[in-house]
């Protein structure tokens, strides 16, 4: 099984940075990625699972992911024991890769990464010490936070203005400076 | 998410777009202050904080606040429940974001502010009332989605209601000090392997110990087709007098 595993990962890394990061509570916006095509695979429903960790219980060692888009979501149950590496990535909430293989017709978790957030072309990230300072200066720029309307109104940062993912047309033009080569800073819930 | 807008942003023509992605738990985590927007402190479920005086805030307030002096709120902390998002306010910066680390080092995960504090709320035109101050706390948790509450969970458990079974996800060893009568017992690993013992005629509420197994086993029955609801509750058993504390 582990040698099967090794010959996926360069496709698993490929399909890894096609997601992007930062989890959304509405939805999630991942997929069981299938195996790669070259070798018949034993499990049609791949070796992989990317998604939100909505539970991990230590006393029963599962780990409850979400995977598929939309109406094709569904919540699968991995097991962990000892030997699975990198469990404390996997936390409710927060976006996992989980690879795993099938004992006794269960998946067992052999690695848990993290999701890797991909930035789109042209955009670079920003850490918080850099923002705080920023902040703190009043600098000249514009704070996005990204999460739904329901989160932005419970917390969001400093002087930060809320466009949720579907709403750039609708309310990018009142909020977002006229001038286009200003600086916007954009934020969510954090990728993992 | 941040990387989508910033992605329309770029395609909008705007050239100088960051992300910071490690966004608000890492702003918290780092020690930083949050604010809660103006609807969440009108009409949201939070507690809301005065932590100025009483005399103060029997002068003007925002509406729905409870007043807790800040030098009193070390002794008040009993009354403030641990789950609830907390707003505060004062008219003092230093004295707010003091109490802000307080509840958070007390293990509050919820805490922000009202922007510019009390000054702040009457110069965006929030409302305001005067008269005699609240003290008293008057917060429920609602439920999420999937869960079930207390009081329906006990209808069930005592017998007064049978439109639902009890199904137990601890473990054996857990089990073993004792549970609620006519519960099922199936820890969670074992949950999708022995559906058959679990009616489907009927509706599931599931229990662990705190309500993380409970929630992962219910959306596994769930997704068998049954109408399974979790209970968030600290429980203890011995025998069949079991302990509930939400």
């Amino acid at each position: 099984m582990k040698k099967t595993l090794t010959k996926f990962i360069p496709f698993i890394i490929m399909a890894s940075f096609l997601v992007t990061g930062c989890n959304q509570d509405t939805s999630s916006t991942t997929t069981a990625t299938k195996p790669a095509m070259s070798t018949k695979a034993k499990k049609p429903e791949g070796m992989v699972y990317k998604g939100k960790v909505v539970g991990k219980s230590n006393k029963a060692k599962s780990i409850s992911i979400v995977v598929g888009k939309g109406d094709k979501a569904k919540t699968v149950m991995v097991k962990f024991d000892d030997k699975t590496k990198g469990v404390e990535h996997a936390a409710k909430g927060h976006a996992s890769i989980i690879y795993y293989e099938m004992r006794d017709g269960q998946p067992w978790a052999t690695v848990v990464k993290p999701k890797l957030a991909k930035l789109p072309k042209g955009v670079t990230a920003i850490e918080t010490a850099e923002l705080k300072s920023m902040i703190d200066a009043k600098a000249d720029f514009t704070l996005i936070d990204a999460r739904p309307g329901k989160r932005y109104a419970a917390a969001h940062l400093p002087g930060a203005k809320n466009i949720g993912t579907k709403e750039y047309k609708k309310k990018a033009p009142s909020i977002l400076p006229k001038d286009k080569n200003k600086l916007l800073i954009m934020y969510c819930g954090g990728p993992t | 998410m941040s990387t989508k807008v910033a992605g329309s942003a770029i395609k909008d023509g705007y050239k100088n777009v960051r992300v910071y992605l490690q966004g608000q738990p890492a702003w918290i985590k780092a020690g930083n202050l949050v604010y809660a927007s103006k609807g969440n402190i009108a009409k949201g479920n939070i507690v809301l904080i005065d932590l100025r005086s009483k005399k103060k805030s029997a002068a003007g307030r925002i509406p729905r606040s409870v007043t807790i002096p800040y030098d009193t709120l070390d002794d008040r902390l009993d009354d403030i429940p641990i789950k609830a998002p907390v707003v505060l306010y004062s008219d003092s910066a230093e004295e707010a974001n003091e109490a802000v680390e307080d509840l958070r080092d007390e293990g509050y995960k919820k805490v922000a502010l009202v922007s510019g504090n009390y000054a702040g709320w009457v110069k965006a035109g929030g409302k305001t009332v005067k008269g005699p101050v609240v003290t008293d706390i008057n917060w429920k948790r609602k439920l999420g989605k999937g869960e079930v509450g207390k009081a329906d969970f006990l209808k069930v458990a005592s017998g007064a209601d049978t439109s639902a079974v009890i199904l137990d996800v601890r473990t054996k060893d857990e089990a073993s000090a004792g549970g609620f009568k006519n519960a099922i017992a199936v820890p969670l690993d074992q949950v999708g392997s022995r559906l058959a013992e679990i009616p489907k005629d009927k509706k599931i509420y599931v229990h662990c110990t705190t309500g993380a197994r409970a929630d992962m086993a219910a959306q596994e029955l769930k997704k068998n087709g049954y109408k399974a609801f979790y209970l968030v509750a600290n429980i203890e058993c011995e025998g069949n007098d079991c302990d509930i504390e939400d």
